[in-house]
Order: C-alpha cells, then sequence, then structure tokens
C-alpha cells in the first residue's frame, strides 16, 4: 500500500483525531488499569498464579473453542445455503440467524435454559441419559454457541457470496461435483472470511457472561468467577483478574491476527 | 449431437422462451445475437447449469435435461475467463482431471502438453492475478480441454482482447477445431467472427430464437426484420406486393417500385431489407449497370465511417443507405443535396414476409 503523507491531507488528519478519541478511551483506560496492577507486582503474581483464575481462563477460552469448532461444523453449510440460494421465506431465516445479535442477553440466557435445562425440552431427554447441561461444561458451550452465531454465519456468508458464482460454474463443467466444487474453490478463496469470523464469534463467545451464568454458574467462567470475586473480594482482587484476562486476551488476538495474514490470500485482480 | 427442444427458462428479468436449437457433432456453431439477448445462459443451460421449466435437452440422443453438469463432458469458458485466482497456471489447467481423479502422472504428462501447445510453458507457476487477458484467455481455454470434453463452449472469447491476442486466440481456435474434431459452442454479438469462424449459427433475440443454420442461410436469407437488422441489412423498408412474373416481384414502397427476386404471392404486406453495400451510385443515368432497380435520388447526408468506407444517405421517395469507398465519394464529389441515381439489383433485395401482417 502506497504511504500516504498524512499531514498533508486535512481530511484524513481530522479524521484522525476523531477516531483518536474512541482509540484514547481505550487506552486510557487499559494504562489506567496497567499501572494500579504493575504498583503492586506481589499481589499480581499472586493472583496469577492461582489456579482457580487460569483454571477458569483456560476453562472460558476452551469452551469458546469448542463452541466455534460446532458452529465451523454447523454454520458453514447454512451460510453457503444463505448466500447461493433464493428461496421464500429467506428473509424470515435470516432474521432467525441474527435474533441472538439482538436479545439482550439476560433473554438469550432464559431461552437457551428452558430449552437445555434438566426438564427442558432438548435438556431434558438428554439428562434422562445421564447427560446435564446445568452447572455443566456443556451448558456453558451452548449458551456461547447460541450468542455468537450471527457473527460467524454472516461472516461466513459475506465471504462466500464474495465468490463469483462463474467459478463455481467452470469448476462444475470440469467434472467437479457442486461439494468439490465447494472444497477446492469457494472454501478457500472464502478462508479470510471465515478464519475472521471465527475469531469474532470466539471472542464473542468468550466475553459472553449473562446468558452463561443463567445456565452454568458452575464451573466458573471468567466473567462469572471475576463477579464472585467482586462481590466477596472486592475491588482489589477482581480488578486484578481482569488484568490478566485483558493481558491473556490481548496476546492470544494478537497472535490470531497475525496468523490471519496467512490465511486466504490471493491476487484477486481476477 | 446437442439438441434443445422447446426450451423455456426465467432467471430473474430474463427468459428464454420456446428455444430449439441443433449443434451436430463437430459444429463450430454460433449463438448470436444483441448484447443482453441471454446468450451466456443458453450456454449456461447446455452445460447444466440451469435446469429448464420446460422443454428437453438431448446430448447425442439421450435426454440430460436433468443430468449435472459434472457429468456432461461440456467444458465452459467465460468472458471473464474465470481462472482460479488461488492456484497457479498448472495447476489451474489440471483442475479438471483431478476432479475427475485421472493419475498424477498422466495429469503432469497433459498439462506439458496444453502449456506447449498453447506456448504458456512459461506461466505455469504464474498466479492468474499476475497474467494479461490474451494469457489469461489461453489458462481458460487449455483448462477447459485438459478434461478432454466432447463440447467447448465459449462466451464472448474475444471481447476484452487486444487485436494481436485476438488473431492469435482465433487461429489457436480454428487450428483445434479442425485437429481435435471437437464440437465448438460459441457467443457473439460481433458479425465479423461469425462469417470467419462458423459453420452453423442461430439469432437469439429477446430470449426468443429467430433464426437457425448455416451461416450463408441466416447472412443472406433472414427470415425477419430483426435479423436483417441484426446481421447488418441497413435497409429495411415496409411495403406491398404488386404483380409477380417470373419469380420477380414488384412492391410497392411509399409509391415506388422495387424489384427483388421473390415467389410471394401478390396484395401481400412485405418488408424487404438490402445491404448499404449492395447499393451503387452513379451520378448520371448511363444505362451500364445491370440493376434492374434504379432510382433517382437526393443525398440527404454523407458519413464517412473513418476508414476507407463511407456512407451515403439518399432519399428516393423512400430513404436509402448506401456505402461507398471514402475514395469514390470525393471523385464523385458527393455532398448533401445532389441528384445521383441509386442501382440495386434485384437479387440483392430479400422479401421478408411479415407474418404479423398477413
Amino acid at each position: 500500500m502506497a504511504q500516504i503523507p498524512v499531514l498533508r491531507d486535512r481530511c484524513l488528519i481530522s479524521f484522525s483525531l476523531l477516531g483518536g478519541l474512541i482509540l484514547s478511551l481505550t487506552v486510557l483506560a487499559l494504562l489506567n488499569m496497567t499501572i494500579r496492577e504493575l504498583s503492586d507486582i506481589p499481589h499480581l503474581l499472586q493472583v496469577a498464579a492461582d489456579s482457580k483464575v487460569i483454571d477458569s481462563i483456560i476453562l472460558t477460552m476452551a469452551a469458546g473453542a469448542n463452541a466455534i469448532v460446532i458452529l465451523v461444523v454447523l454454520g458453514i453449510p447454512l451460510a453457503y445455503v444463505l448466500a447461493r440460494t433464493d428461496f421464500r421465506g429467506k428473509r424470515f431465516v435470516e432474521t432467525i440467524v441474527d435474533i441472538p445479535l439482538m436479545l439482550p442477553h439476560t433473554v438469550a440466557g432464559i431461552l437457551v435454559y428452558i430449552l437445555f435445562m434438566k426438564r427442558g425440552l432438548i435438556g431434558g431427554p438428554l439428562y434422562d441419559i445421564g447427560f446435564s447441561f446445568e452447572d455443566a461444561y456443556p451448558g456453558i458451550v451452548v449458551a456461547m454457541l447460541f450468542v455468537s452465531s450471527p457473527y460467524f454465519i454472516n461472516s461466513a456468508r459475506e465471504g462466500f457470496e464474495k465468490v463469483p458464482v462463474h467459478l463455481e460454474n467452470v469448476a462444475r463443467t470440469l467434472g467437479a461435483t457442486r461439494f468439490s466444487a465447494f472444497l477446492h474453490v469457494v472454501l478457500p478463496l472464502s478462508a479470510r472470511y471465515i478464519y475472521n469470523g471465527a475469531i469474532f464469534s470466539w471472542g464473542r463467545a468468550i466475553g459472553e457472561f449473562a446468558a452463561i451464568i443463567m445456565i452454568a454458574y458452575y464451573p466458573m467462567v471468567i466473567s462469572t468467577l471475576l463477579y464472585y470475586r467482586f462481590t466477596t473480594g472486592g475491588l482489589k482482587e477482581s480488578s486484578t483478574i481482569a488484568f490478566i484476562m485483558i493481558v491473556a486476551c490481548f496476546a492470544v488476538f494478537l497472535v490470531l491476527r497475525y496468523l490471519s495474514r496467512f490465511i486466504g490470500r490471493h491476487d484477486d485482480r481476477v | 449431437m446437442i439438441a434443445f427442444r422447446h426450451l423455456s427458462l426465467t432467471l430473474g428479468d430474463f427468459a428464454l422462451r420456446d428455444v430449439s436449437i441443433t449443434i451436430n457433432r463437430g459444429d463450430y456453431y454460433f449463438i448470436i445475437g444483441p448484447s443482453g439477448a441471454g446468450k451466456t445462459v443458453i450456454l449456461e443451460a447446455i452445460a447444466g447449469l440451469h435446469f429448464p421449466e420446460k422443454g428437453e435437452v438431448l446430448i447425442n440422443g439421450l435426454n440430460t435435461t436433468m443430468v449435472p453438469p459434472e457429468k456432461r463432458r461440456i467444458s465452459l469458458v467465460y468472458q471473464d475467463y474465470s481462472l482460479f485466482p488461488h492456484m497457479v497456471v498448472e495447476k489451474n489447467i489440471g483442475f479438471g482431471m483431478k476432479m475427475q481423479k485421472r493419475p498424477r502422472d498422466e495429469i503432469d504428462r497433459r498439462v506439458d502438453e496444453l502449456l506447449m501447445q498453447f506456448g504458456i510453458s512459461h506461466l505455469r507457476n504464474r498466479y492468474p492475478g499476475t497474467l494479461s487477458g490474451g494469457e489469461q484467455q489461453r489458462v481458460a481455454i487449455a483448462r477447459a480441454l485438459a478434461s478432454d470434453p466432447d463440447i467447448l463452449l465459449l462466451d464472448e472469447p474475444f471481447a476484452a482482447l487486444d487485436p494481436i491476442a485476438r488473431e492469435q486466440i482465433i487461429a489457436d481456435l480454428l487450428r483445434i477445431h479442425r485437429e481435435g474434431h471437437l464440437t465448438i459452442v460459441q457467443v457473439t454479438h460481433a458479425r465479423e467472427e461469425i462469417l470467419r469462424m462458423a459453420t452453423r449459427c442461430a439469432v437469439i433475440i429477446d430470449g426468443v430464437r429467430m433464426q437457425e443454420g448455416s451461416v450463408d442461410s441466416v447472412f443472406e436469407a433472414p427470415e425477419s426484420t430483426a435479423v436483417a437488422r441484426f446481421i447488418g441489412m441497413e435497409n429495411i423498408l415496409s411495403g406491398v406486393v404488386g404483380a409477380v412474373t417470373s419469380s420477380l416481384a414488384s412492391i410497392d414502397i411509399a409509391g415506388v417500385s422495387v424489384i427483388a427476386v421473390s415467389n410471394v404471392s401478390p396484395g401481400r404486406s412485405v418488408e424487404i431489407a438490402f445491404r448499404a453495400a449492395d447499393v451503387t451510385l452513379h451520378v448520371s443515368d448511363d444505362q451500364t449497370s445491370s440493376a434492374q432497380n434504379r432510382f433517382n435520388a437526393t443525398i440527404t447526408a454523407v458519413i464517412p465511417l473513418g476508414g476507407p468506407l463511407t456512407q451515403v444517405h439518399l432519399n428516393a421517395g423512400f430513404p436509402i443507405i448506401a456505402l461507398v469507398t471514402s475514395r469514390s465519394a470525393e471523385d464523385l464529389d458527393l455532398s448533401p443535396g445532389m441528384d445521383v441515381v441509386a442501382a440495386i439489383k434485384a437479387s440483392a433485395i430479400r422479401v421478408i414476409e411479415n407474418k404479423l401482417n398477413t
């Protein structure tokens, strides 16, 4: 990309200043906390070594990743159908996909709870064969899955729509079945959108609180643990947990962002 | 052989209506018509990418209407080439064979052969985005041929090429057609390509097949004014048939009698069509021309076409467009207001019986 001499472009200068405001809010909040936390390093190390905190962070990220894996398997086919077909009631289906995006998280939590609780429509029969969602890992995954699904499905769909249908047509005339054409042409060309969609929805899953505690207070995801410590131990302890989570997320997402440079890169001048 | 029987198909705003065409093995078949006439959709329908609402597609006598594209052995090359941007040239060319699960060494051999044949061996490891239009076109055709299709479909293959690349591709395609005994179906709106390459053609206008046949029959004997206009007959006039004697019909056009070779029945409303190039202009009526039609006309406009030809618009009681060489326009000093004699042979005038006016 060509370097734009920003200082000579008034529009870019004003935009940068305005944009800087929103960034500075985040930076200020982060700095403020970082300075506070770094002023008491022994306490920071003690909390960081707390196995409950470590377990909770790992649990949160793992459950999020688990939800995304399910989402990828089920969401990609749906996204493809939405991208490539037109049918009566498509708007209706699209709205259903978007519903978790609009609902307050507590409402999402209630929806998930009623469906997956021990007496729920899905939770009931599964509980009978010894599979519980209430206060259990599957409950966390299913809540995360519900709230993060629109981000992934919409992103994958956008990626599929960007792949010219002519490429798929050509692949088919060359002897590829629709599935092979999807696998060898559509998927590689939309990999970037799928990857970014997965990162976004993972981030969304990790950040969920309200929907999760309604079905699974235990095992404690990081939000639950933080809230618990905040109400029982006070600000000092909870803010240190928050700080550790921030550092962990920052590191992970930085790496993921970096990796995205290597995914689905191709010259799209054609 | 590919045959469409009464095919109807709707796609958004566009519709093919009751289209029947027959393409024989070894034809270089052109589907022609103005832009937006649905030619690409017909190719996609031949390839099996659209299922028709009505009618059927027969390939080699078998009903293939519902056979999916991957089972038809028909390759399609789009106007935009549609190379796979994430694969280098050799992977693009080998794609079809890979999909057909051919052995690795066979694929390599065939890809090498095609790279040589199209003179693009040096591009084998390049990505399509770095290639010129002509190079992309070659890769696209090589890719289409790699899977050894029975039929090759080409969608406006020369539209985006510079003249030199175009000549090369035309030579390549004519060679492939001749040596490979391949059936090629090409769509275009360019008349020159048809006259140069086609063996048979169909004219499609507004989703309707207007005429089908050998190139000569379509270009010499258009059956409708729409086809006449499309194939470049600049003069199209309405009239009524008067007397007909020994295959010469006298047709009344705006009070002037025009003689044409035809066996049309007297009293009918018809349209006549002729090419501007078939009109010759004389400064005085010196009777040296053998043309049956000689009209006193006044020049209304002289329009140089920017090349060796000049268009002359005349009024002979009805409008005539004539084509002369720019040299003779200068020699005869043709200018608006000048009186000339326009001569047209009766055999150059095509009589079109307008079925709607009977």
